[in-house]
């Protein structure tokens, strides 16, 4: 899901210390660097952003077009994520790093992403979901910064959050559309952040409190570093799921029908797609459900009495 | 044979299944089943596998690229082209198109990235023609994807629209700065080219009620057509009804709503979370005057929390659900001549809808008047629109339908006649004695009565069990004489303070803010708060007081305060001036602004005091806060900080408008405002 779409130019002023003139005489705009960790994250990310908003995936996704089941399966990665992410926040929520920006109640996402799996896959969803490869390279990161060098989960906290407040209202309204969501909100908790009144207000205190962590040039770097490799593990996530969706896709296109707008991708209103599978797929899978109901004892005796009881049919009807 | 070959497999002990059946076995079987399965078979219709051929590559249907020649085939007079991203304009164009039916016409919703839009000038071929545009604005005040084309066409064009009418409807947001950008620049573009406005701009603000918005724009949008193509409205348009009036003549009162906004009786049996739907009933512990003198009363009141669990942080909103004036509701209950105390309910017609009651039904009306509707503030023309048909007198009902009309001479009246007069719906009815609506009819029409929110006044820290309010009764002499009264403020004043036989209550809950002191409490704070815009720096100052005593290091408090004459209205002096002498607010700057010949305000306070100002800000990474008034006074304070940048900091306005716009990004200033 895209990062923060920034709302200010973010031009630099520069900002001399101690007092008095901004700038001093004849001193050109440029030569002085911010020091505000939002300001050298917003700067330092921006390209890494700027690629992230133009991966196909999200481009589709903005304009209406994505699968429910890439829906489903972004959304268990953004559940491991962000479990990592916020379980390493909590560990370290005492940590001069992590203190400031400890907000559980209003950013925190791994409980509204369980409603929404519990929606998508039921009950049982824990059962079903599991951590694809590249969510697993992600949250191995988060969990290795969480243990080494926790003033670096800022970089990824500061990815992820900030890009939700931003971009999210609108994510939100194009997936209800897209995948026919009910308008009571099932499905997109995610995008619900109840604890919030004004994103715009919670991004910038959250600004502020990113700046006021005491940190030394060298770390700052690093937690510069640290975002753009977050946002490189993310987009990791959408070209994984740019490429389950080519097999989703395959067999839509298999039909030559051309993809409309107004299908919304959503491949189990395509005609074809469900004939297709009908006709030819079904026949092996119905096999493989046999014999593995066979090898249940249950499946034996129930065959047997299925035997059983077409032989008296038979007989009833010979005689 | 099939035993023995089964039988020499040597196994490997435990790793090998015993094979289910032998060959012997599933050959049998096998021949019985298909005996069987070919016999059922016969017997039944066979079901149909649709015969899949491979298709090659259908030729797509020639497609219309023309929307005029479309039009012109299925016979439609009004086209709706939608800027869309998430579909929301798409929908509201649809919508529109369907409308058209009502009056007679008809009317397609058209993508504009599929249609050649220089044919706009066309349009004038076809009768009647309309045009509408519902436009989203993207970003940065940029046109939807699907409308690029359509606005670089609009930048680069010099066709001639004369004879094309049209309208347009602007979705956006109004906290991006280049709200509706893109709806404005349509409305505006298309009437230099020479087409012809048939109704104002319509404005959607998705930070307040895109919908709402919509809905109340479309109600004049479509009489204001009739009018220009001189079309009568079909007789079903007059008086639509959404809900259903029922009434129980036999109900068990325990299944009676009687202000809750959730759960039945949980305003009885209270259990946490407390939230807008499960308010919590706290008891008023203090409710006293501020001021000392002046005609106005400004009040302090204490709720108590102990026993919600509810927890809060300086800076929050305590968000409160008052009760209309009871004389205002039995006024509009003998008025109308109805037993209030009737139980009913209101059910949706559409029963599809997510919203089955406009309010919690079952009620009596008294409940709905008192509890669920607001009838204090001058209603929308809508509702006068859909009232106007129960006045009796012509002229009363000429009155109510020019006021609901788009006419200027309409506008102007209701401008002056309900708004600048201050008519709520009990001076409309007494003021038009005609005009004698259904009591259900117009409580169908009454919006809701809001919850207010007030910053809270105290710090946790300090008063963990309690929640302090600082604000001003409203009350005001209206032009028609009579005396309109703040709902909740009027209400908040007269409440008497819990004793023993008598608990007053408050339904509350807390709105977390964003407005917060820093978290290194060395860093310097500037607080700005005339007037009851004081209220979340006592929570503020208290909680710096409490850091002090507890040894650690506080930077600098200071505190930008006015109000008009220091005799009268120097809210919490006592306090302000205790924690001043103590230390812990390290500058109190008070501006009286009635004191004296000239008016002096916060803003000139801040200008006498810059150079200190320049440098906390600068060198010593102060946080700014404003509280108060968000018209004049937060811009005032902010020009005042502009100036201060320009001459303290070297620096031209843009440079220094840029500077104060990048505190703000940062969190280093904060508003807290209200209009």
């Amino acid at each position: 899901m895209p990062a923060e779409k920034m709302d200010d130019s973010g031009k630099e002023a520069g900002i001399s210390n101690g007092g008095g003139l901004v700038y001093e005489e004849g001193e050109a705009e440029e030569s002085v660097r911010p020091e505000d960790l939002s300001e050298l994250l917003a700067a330092g990310t921006k390209e890494s952003h700027d690629k992230a908003e133009n991966t196909q995936f999200v481009k589709d996704f903005l304009k209406g077009r994505i699968r429910r089941e890439l829906f489903k399966l972004g959304t268990v990665a953004l559940y491991f994520t962000y479990t990592a992410m916020e379980e390493e926040i909590e560990r370290n929520k005492e940590h001069p790093a992590i203190a400031p920006l400890y907000f559980p109640a209003e950013i925190h996402r791994h409980e509204a992403l369980a409603r929404d799996l519990e929606y998508f896959y039921g009950e049982d969803w824990e059962s079903q979901v599991s951590c694809s490869p590249a969510a697993q390279r992600y949250t191995g990161r988060i969990r290795e910064v969480g243990r080494d060098e926790p003033a670096l989960l800022v970089a990824h906290a500061y990815t992820r959050y900030m890009g939700d407040l931003s971009g999210g209202q609108v994510l939100k309204k194009v997936a209800q559309r897209a995948m026919k969501l009910p308008s009571t909100g099932e499905g997109l908790n995610f995008f619900q952040f109840d604890g919030i009144h004004s994103a715009k207000a919670f991004k910038q205190l959250y600004r502020s409190r990113m700046n006021e962590l005491d940190l030394d040039e060298p770390t700052k770097e690093r937690i510069v570093a640290e975002a753009n490799l977050a946002f490189q593990f993310n987009m990791e996530v959408f070209s994984e799921l740019e490429e389950i969706g080519k097999t989703l896709q395959d067999e839509v296109l298999d039909a030559g029908m051309p993809v409309h707008g107004d299908v919304q991708g959503d491949i189990s209103k395509c005609p074809y797609y469900n004939t297709k599978m009908a006709a030819s797929g079904g026949a092996s899978y119905a096999c493989q459900m046999a014999t593995a109901a066979l090898r249940h004892p249950t499946g034996q005796v129930l065959l047997a009495a299925l035997v059983a009881a077409l032989a008296g049919l038979v007989a009833w009807y010979l005689m | 044979m099939a035993d023995s070959e089964v039988e020499s497999q040597s196994p490997d002990p435990g790793a090998v299944e015993e094979p289910l059946f032998t060959t012997l076995d599933i050959v049998l079987f096998t021949f019985i089943v298909g005996l069987l399965i070919y016999w059922f078979m016969s017997r039944q219709k066979k079901e149909e596998i649709p015969e899949f051929k491979k298709l090659t590559a259908v030729a797509p249907p020639v497609r219309e690229t023309s929307f005029i020649e479309k039009m012109k085939k299925t016979n439609r007079n009004i086209v709706v082209f939608y800027g869309s991203q998430t579909g929301t304009a798409e929908e509201f164009s649809n919508r529109l198109a369907k409308d058209a039916q009502r009056y007679g016409m008809r009317g397609m919703a058209a993508d504009p990235e599929e249609y050649d839009l220089s044919e706009l000038s066309r349009l004038s071929e076809i009768n009647n023609s309309l045009a509408l545009f519902c436009m989203a604005t993207y970003g940065e005040g940029d046109p939807t994807d699907n409308a690029q084309d359509f606005y670089d066409w609009l930048q680069e064009t010099d066709a001639e629209l004369e004879g094309v009418n049209y309208t347009v409807f602007a979705l956006g947001n109004k906290t991006y700065e280049h709200y509706n950008a893109m709806g404005k620049y349509v409305d505006k573009r298309l009437a230099e080219l020479g087409a012809t406005r048939i109704f104002d701009l319509g404005m959607g603000d998705d930070d307040g009620n895109l919908e709402e918005d919509f809905v109340s724009w479309r109600e004049q949008f479509w009489p204001a057509v009739c009018e220009h193509f001189g079309v009568e409205a079909t007789g079903e348009e007059s008086s639509i009804r959404q809900y259903e009036l029922v009434l129980h003549t036999d109900i068990n009162m325990n299944k009676v709503y009687t202000g809750e906004l959730g759960r039945l009786k949980s305003f009885e049996t209270q259990k946490p979370p407390f939230d807008s739907k499960n308010p919590f009933l706290a008891p008023v512990t203090a409710n006293r005057k501020l001021n000392k003198g002046g005609s106005r009363h400004l009040m302090h009141v204490e709720l108590e929390i102990s026993s919600s669990k509810i927890r809060y942080d300086s800076g929050d909103h305590v968000a409160v659900y008052p009760i209309n004036d009871a004389s205002v509701v039995n006024k509009i209950g003998d008025i109308l001549g109805v037993d209030l105390d009737t139980v009913i309910s209101l059910n949706n017609l559409d029963e599809e809808s997510n919203k089955r009651h406009p309010f919690p039904c079952p009620a009596t009306y008294r409940t709905a008047l008192m509890h669920y509707l607001d009838v204090s503030n001058p209603p929308r023309t809508n509702v006068l629109y859909e009232l106007a048909q129960y006045a009796t007198d012509p002229k009363d009902q000429e009155t109510m339908r020019k006021m609901a009309s788009s006419s200027p001479e309409g506008k102007a009246l209701y401008h002056s006649w309900v708004l600048d007069s201050r008519r709520n719906i009990l001076a409309i009815l007494e003021d038009m004695p005609s005009l004698r609506p259904p009591i259900d009819h117009l409580c169908e029409l009454m919006p809701r009565l809001q919850a207010r929110y007030y910053s809270i006044a105290s710090s946790s820290k300090v008063h963990a069990n309690t929640i302090h309010i600082c604000a001003v009764v409203v009350e005001y002499e209206t032009k028609t004489g009579r005396t309109n009264k703040g709902v909740a403020t009027n209400w908040l004043k007269n409440k008497v303070v819990t004793d023993n036989g008598h608990k007053s209550t408050v339904p509350m809950y807390v709105r977390k803010s964003q407005f917060r002191l820093p978290f290194k409490s060395s860093n310097p704070v500037i607080m700005i708060g005339p007037g009851t815009g004081i209220a979340p720096f006592m929570g503020f100052i208290q909680e710096r007081g409490l850091l002090k005593e507890q040894g650690k290091e506080v930077g600098e408090t200071v505190l930008f305060y006015g109000c008009r004459h220091r005799g009268e209205d120097f809210l919490y002096q006592e306090e302000l001036e205790e924690f001043e002498k103590a230390g812990v607010l390290t500058q109190l700057n008070v501006a009286f602004s009635r004191d004296q010949e000239h008016k002096v305000y916060v803003q000139h306070l801040l200008k006498q005091n810059k150079e200190h100002l320049w440098k906390l800000i600068h060198s010593e990474n102060a946080h700014i806060y404003i509280c108060g008034d968000a018209r004049n006074m937060a811009r005032d304070v902010q020009t005042a900080f502009y100036e201060i940048a320009e001459e303290e900091g070297g620096l031209t306005r843009t440079q220094a408008v840029d500077y104060i716009k990048r505190l703000m990004t940062k969190g280093r200033y904060s508003q807290d405002v209200w209009s």
